[in-house]
Formats: C-alpha cells, structure tokens, sequence
C-alpha cells in the first residue's frame, strides 16, 4: 500500500471524518501493520520460561548463542509474557481532554479514543489480554483485561460510554489499577497530564514497583504548545474555572518555554523510574504515534 | 518659552489616550478555555515584573511620544541667537509689526539705475514674509492709511505699490505706528520704516511714542544721495508765470519751459540765487482773452520725473469798470488813462478810488487831511471794515509777496493801519496794504508826497492789479497734492474755481537726514543698512524654532517604542 494512502500516516481529522472509531481503528492498524515487519509489544517481559528449537522465520535476538555454542544447535529463547501479555489502557476523560485548539483538529479526548481503539486492536490481534479504564476525578469505566473475542468491541463501547468529565485524579485512578493488576504487564496511559505530576508519579512509580511495564502518552493541542489568541484575552481552565488575563504575543516566548521545560521535567522523570514517556501532538498522524510503540 | 501655534497645544489632551486606551482594552477582552491554564500562570508569574516595566516603559513613551509631536505642532520658540538671519529653523514671538513703506513721490527717483522704491518695497516685502500668523501685521504707505489683513494681502499690496504723489509725514506715521502696535497685548512690537529718509520728511515734531513705551523701530538707511530739482511752485500774476524751483541741485541753472494747451510759449533759465535762495524766474505769458487759463510749467528731466513738471491755473478777468474821485490825484486818473487806453479798465463804477468806501468794491485812500481821518475810520465802521488808519507811521520801502512790482519802493508818509484781515503789503512790517472783502485800504496816498510809487514803473501795473485783480477778489485757485493735473469747479455753468494738483514741493530735495537726525526725530529709530536691516528684523523677539528638535526626538521615541513593543516580547 502506497504511504500516501495508509489512513495511519493521514491527518487524524481527515481520518475521524472517515467514520466511527471502530472503523477509524481499524483502517489505522490495518495500514500500521502493513508498515512493520513485526509486532511492537513481542519480548517486553524479562520471564524466561524455557528453550525450543528454532524454525525458520524466528528473531536471530532471541537466539540462545551459548547452547549453539556449546552443542552446535539452534534454540531459542521464550518468554512468559511474549504468549500471554496483559495490558490495560488508562484514558483520561477529563475536561480538559475535550478541547481543542481549532475547529479543524480533533480533541484530545477524540484522539485519545481512536488511539486507545488502534493499540487495544494490535494488542488483541496478538492474543494479548486487553483491558481499559477511563478515569476523570474517578473511575469511569473499567473493562478488565481480556482476550476473548468482542473485547475490543467492549473496549470501544466503554470508550463511547465515558463522557466528557470534570476535573481530573489519575492517582486514583492509577491506585485503583494497582489492585486490579495481580499480575505484571503493560500499562498505557493517554492523558494531556493536566494534573500534578509529583502524585501521578507517585502512583506510576508504584506500578513499576510492582514489575508492570509503564508506557505514557502525553497528548497535547498544537495549540497548547504554542500560545496565540487574539491581543489581550481572558484564558479560563475548563476544570477549575480559573481564569487570567494576558496578552498572548507578550507572554508567547516564556509560555513555549515553560511548555518545554514541562515536557522535559515529564520525560526526565519518567526516564528516571523506567517509564516510557511519548509527548504525542493531536495533530500526528496515529501511525507515527502508534510507531512510538516499537 | 512661547508658541507660534499655541491651539495646537490643546492636542495634549490626547496624551491621556494611551492610558485610556490601556484601560479600556482591559475591561474588555474576549473569554476562552484554555486547559494548560498552570503553563500560562507560570509563564506569566515568571514574566510579571517584566512585562509590568514593559507595558510601564510602552505607557511612558506612547504618551511623551504624543506631548512632543504635540509640542512640536504647536512650534515652540526657545531663545535664540541675537543677529542670526533667521533661517529655515529660527522664528519669533508674537509681535506686533507696522511696516511703513514710503511711496512718497521721492520714492520715484531712480538711484543707480534703479527706483528707491524697489529697494525699500523688497525690505518691505521681506519684513512681512518673515512674519508669522501668530503677529499682528499693518501696512502704512504715504497716503497714512493703515492696512490691516493677513501676510499675504499685506505682501500682496507691497507688490503692486507703485510711487504716489502724497507726502508722507514720516514723524506722525512712526507715532501713529508706535502707538498701534502698543495697543496689541504681544511680547514684541516692532516698527519697520522703509522710506529714503528725506531730510525734509523728518523736519517736523519728533516721535516720543516708540521711545516712551519702548517700541522697536527699524528704520532702513538712506541710499546714495542724489541732486534732484523740480518744479517747486508756479505763479500766474501780471501778464508773467513767476516759477520757483526747489530741490537740492542748486548749484546750476535749470532752463524752464512754458507750456499752454501743448505749445511751449516761454522759456528762461533759473539761476540759483546766491546765498542757497532757491531760484526763481519770470516767464512772459502771451496776453489772453478773458477766461480760465491752464499750462505747465516744465523742468528737463532728471533722476526724480515727479516733479519735473508741475501744471498752473489762472483766471483772466475781463477789464473792469472804474471810476476814480478827484480826491484821489492826478497820478490815479493819469494811470487808469493809461490803463483805458490798453482796454485794461473801461469808465463805470464797478470799482471806485477815493476818500471814502463806495457802495461796492472801493479802493479807499487815506485823507489827505489828518483832521478828516476820524470821519474816515467811522465810514470804514460802517461799511464793517474791521481796519481804521491809526496814528503815522515810520518811512520805509514796501514789501510784498504778491505785488511784486511795489517791492521796494519807498514810503515817506503813511498811517499805521490797525485792525485784523489780510496783508497785501508792508512798510517797516507794518500793514500798508490791506483788504477786507470788497475794500482795499492803503496806508499812503498816491502822491510823490507820500511815497515814491506814482513815479515809479510799477505805479500802473500795480494799479491794473489792484482794480483787476485785488480788489475784484482772486479767483480761487486751491492746491492739493495728487498726479499733476488742474480740476475745475462749476456753479452752474460758470467756472468759479480750480484745483491745482502736484506733489509736495518738498519731495524735490532728495536730501537724505543724517542717521543722527533719523534716530532723533523717530523715536531712537535704529538706522540700519540693508544688511543689519535683516539681522535684526524681529532680533528682539527671535527665538529658535524647537518644532524641529522635537521631530527629532519623536522619531527616536518612535524607535524605542517599537523596539521595546517588538523585542521585549
């Protein structure tokens, strides 16, 4: 398939103008797929369970160079999780999720869902147990991670019955998570990280404690990044209803600069405690951010 | 510091505009969400005490940007540099200026091949240009009248000032200026004097107005001297034009043309008399019927053409009829004889000569008879002439100005006449010849008794004058100034008068007054030379023009404003 013409590497607006996020998901991962040469979530866990003989086709990485040393022979290495992953995606639904810098682009919220929708496709294609929890100041939905067929039709459904909330508590949320994964495995968090990062970290860190493997994506309006409006305008948090007054062409260049200074004190933080950090525009194409997976 | 546009300054108000404008864009701006409300309050707390001096160093310059533009429309004046031509940059305070230019007829003489009035016109011309609309302007030319209006009607009246035929009392029009502009509430007051200074112009009274009330009168210095002669005055009595020419060339004789209806009739020349009189002569005119007559009386043409001719008036009366009594001698009935036989007098009683007033125009002579002067003198009461013959007076030739041909003749006996009229004749300077309406009365009889006159040339002629003219009253031949011409007066169909129009006789003498003279009778005029002449126009209220200076500044502030408004963003 041509690139051009993969609805992955599209404008997300054009591609959400396509139809629901079934089929938005879908024609994303189809085209995202058709780009790779293997699946993006094989070989997270470190759970070595045991040897088997290579076949032809298998990944030279997980070649067991001693025994070939030793004896001449070709095994490979298995992994617990490589058969059996469980992931479970947490999607932010905060207010502030549902806003957009132009009419033109999708919210965060939307490109959120169809995210979500792409990566729970890929995931249970692999026969990963998948699952989703939609938070705001709580919990709103809470889809288990399963692998049985129709998850991912759950998976959308709780992702279309979540509605926009009010405010925002992802340690809740995360603490919540915490209880419900007994066993280790892959958590993905969507969310324009909108909250105090000192308490989310907090709870991040404690997944990773616990041996899950940690993937954040930090979805932000381009025009969050970079401040513009008309001369002087009254800016009111959709959540708090707190609201300033400034003249956006005076503030601009400290405002990109604090925006930078944000995004790197999350990478570094998350760097720091092995989480994986993606700062991830609404105005990407889901196949470049569905890649920042690999 | 002054202003030559002080209105502009009410533009100030819109110094308060920044300010205004700031508050009012702040009650108003739009609403919008915006989530990442933590990011822009940090940027905002980290950029407060920036963008406080920013919008505070913005506020500063927008306004002083408006006061100088503002100051700058209104064109403000800063002291300046006294004797600095006043350039493009360089102005004044408010004043109020009179500017007198002389169009008298001696402006009319040409100096170096160029009229004096073009000179004193381009001085007068450049003192008005230099005014401003805040100064209050007058124009005065030598018909005294003061123009008011804006610079460029006044420049514009300058231009088209051609040389007139009125003289211009120099003294009372820089009075007359100086207390004008003393009427103006304005810092300065100014009174430029263009003229050629003629000596003659300043003659009279002095100016105390400007020197008392400290008024500042520029008067331009006199050009070259030139010698100028014209016809001063001319004079038709007794068959002769007695011509008098004035001027300052007094040092060759100037031939003298007559002229009637075109024709030249007589020609003499005028010899300077000796001792600075100024010259005059007779010129013979050709008998002429009874009538008014009219001719000119010409000069050759010299560096003034005003006064080279001058035009002339007189009446010839038709003989009269006169009858004398035997008292009044032998001599008077011998020279009326005469006078009848020349159709100059004819018999009848138009006028009579005698002891005693007639009814009509009387020549009345002293009785011969002392005892009889007192019955005289009553007669005289009761006709109502206001003379009487007084007691005898001392021998002494005659003088007169109008008889001529009496002039130094020699009185040996004569009454003193007392009263109060006109003078014809004196003896001692005393009246001898006096008349009082139809009456003439003389201070000696005709007899070589009393005086010399029956024996002498002039007995006739002067007799013809007395009956023909003196006696029958003169016709009235007034004099004013204008372009020489003569105007008659009508009653009815009959001429009974004329006006003869020339210019002052005065304009002839070129003959500029020293500075001294000039500064002393104008006021502590200063006499300046065409060059000091523009220096210290307006010196004593010049002030440099900062409108330049602030445009300058203006523009800097404009910069910075931009910067500051661009690179503190």
């Amino acid at each position: 398939m041509p690139a051009a013409q993969r609805l992955d590497l599209l404008d997300p607006a054009d591609v959400a103008r396509l139809g629901g996020i079934e089929i938005v998901a879908e024609g994303v991962v189809e085209g995202f797929l058709a780009g790779l040469h293997r699946s993006p979530f094989r070989g997270f866990s470190l759970e070595f369970t045991e040897h088997r003989a290579y076949q032809p086709g298998d990944e030279l990485r997980y070649l067991d160079w001693r025994i070939l040393a030793r004896s001449d022979r070709l095994f490979v290495k298995q992994f617990e999780e490589e058969t059996n992953l469980r992931a479970m995606i947490l999607l932010d639904a905060s207010r502030s999720m549902a806003w957009r810098g132009a009419p033109e682009r999708l919210t965060k919220r939307a490109y959120a869902d169809r995210l979500a929708a792409a990566v729970a496709l890929i995931l249970l294609r692999q026969r990963d147990a998948t699952g989703l929890l939609t938070f705001d100041e709580e919990v709103r939905q809470l889809i288990p991670a399963r692998v049985k067929t129709g998850q991912w039709t759950r998976l959308v459904r709780g992702l279309l019955d979540t509605p926009d909330g009010r405010g925002t508590a992802a340690q809740a949320a995360l603490q919540r998570l915490t209880a419900l994964l007994a066993r280790r495995g892959l958590v993905i968090l969507l969310s324009d990280l909108l909250f105090d990062r000192e308490l989310a970290l907090t709870a991040l860190r404690y997944l990773r404690h616990r041996g899950h493997q940690v993937i954040v994506f930090h979805l932000m309006d381009p025009a969050e990044a970079d401040l513009g409006g008309p001369p002087e305008v009254r800016f009111r948090d959709p959540e708090s209803s707190v609201s300033i007054v400034v003249r956006p062409r005076e503030l601009a260049r400290v405002y990109a600069d604090t925006v930078r200074r944000e995004i790197a004190a999350w990478r570094t933080a998350c760097r720091r405690h092995g989480i994986a950090y993606h700062h991830v525009l609404t105005d990407m194409p889901f196949g470049v951010a569905l890649r920042l997976l690999t | 510091m002054s202003f030559l546009h002080p209105l502009a300054l009410l533009g100030l108000a819109a110094a308060a505009l920044p300010a205004l404008l700031h508050l009012f864009q702040r009650r108003t701006p739009p609403e919008l969400d915006f989530p990442p409300l933590r990011y822009l309050s940090e940027a905002e707390r980290q950029s407060a005490r920036r963008l406080k001096l920013r919008h505070l160093l913005l506020l500063l310059l927008r306004t002083t940007l408006i006061v100088v533009v503002v100051l700058a429309a209104a064109r403000p004046l800063v002291p300046g540099v006294r004797g600095a031509e006043g350039g493009g940059g360089s102005a004044h305070q408010p004043t109020a200026l009179v500017v007198i230019l002389d169009n008298s007829p001696s402006s009319g003489a040409v100096v170096d091949g160029r009229p004096v009035l073009d000179r004193l016109r381009d001085a007068a011309h450049a003192s008005l240009a230099r005014s401003t609309s805040a100064d209050r302007v007058w124009l005065v030319l030598a018909d005294g009248v003061v123009r008011g209006g804006s610079r460029e009607a006044l420049l514009a009246s300058v231009d088209n000032t051609t040389s007139g035929w009125v003289r211009l009392d120099l003294v009372a029009a820089v009075d007359r200026a100086a207390r004008l502009v003393l009427a103006e509430p304005l810092p300065g007051h100014e009174v430029h004097v263009l003229s050629d200074l003629q000596r003659t112009a300043l003659a009279v009274g002095r100016a105390d107005a400007p020197r008392m009330r400290g008024v500042r009168v520029l008067a331009l210095a006199a050009g070259r001297p030139v010698a100028n002669r014209g016809i001063g005055a001319v004079r038709v009595a007794e068959g002769a034009a007695v011509v008098s020419i004035a001027g300052s060339d007094d040092t060759e004789p100037a031939p003298v043309t007559i002229r009637l209806r075109g024709r030249d009739v007589g020609r003499a020349l005028a010899t300077p008399q000796t001792g600075g009189g100024a010259a005059v002569v007779s010129v013979t005119v050709p008998p002429q019927l009874p009538g008014w007559w009219a001719g000119e009386a010409v000069l050759e043409p010299d560096e003034l053409r005003a006064d080279d001719r001058r035009p002339f008036v007189w009446h010839v009366a038709p003989p009269v009829r006169v009858e004398a009594a035997p008292a009044s001698g032998p001599f008077v009935a011998a020279a009326l004889a005469v006078l009848r036989e020349g159709r100059r007098v004819a018999a009848g009683r138009d006028v009579v000569i005698g002891d005693a007033p007639g009814p009509g125009r009387s020549v009345v002579l002293p009785p011969a008879d002392p005892a009889l002067v007192g019955q005289a003198n009553r007669a005289l009461a009761a006709r109502g002439v206001p003379w009487h013959w007084g007691a005898p007076g001392t021998p002494g030739p005659v003088a007169s100005a109008d008889l001529g041909m009496i002039g130094g003749v020699e009185v040996t006996r004569r009454y003193r006449l007392d009263g109060a009229g006109e003078v014809l004749a004196t003896v001692n300077g005393e009246p001898w010849l006096v008349r009082a309406g139809e009456i003439v009365l003389l201070g000696s009889r005709p007899d070589t008794a009393w005086t010399a006159l029956p024996a002498a040339p002039g007995f006739v002629p002067f007799l013809d004058a007395l009956v023909n003219r003196v006696v029958a009253g003169e016709a009235e031949v007034a004099e004013a100034e204008g372009a020489p011409r003569v105007e008659f007066r009508l009653r009815g169909a009959d001429t009974v008068g004329a006006t003869l129009f020339a210019p002052d006789a005065r304009e002839s003498d070129l003959t500029p007054a020293t500075p001294e003279q000039a500064t002393a009778a104008l006021g502590g005029a200063e006499v300046l030379d065409d060059r000091r002449f523009a220096l210290e126009r307006f010196a004593g209220t010049r002030r440099a023009d900062a409108s330049g200076a602030l445009l300058v500044l203006a523009l800097l502030l404009a910069a910075a404003e931009l910067g500051v408004a661009t690179l503190t963003r």
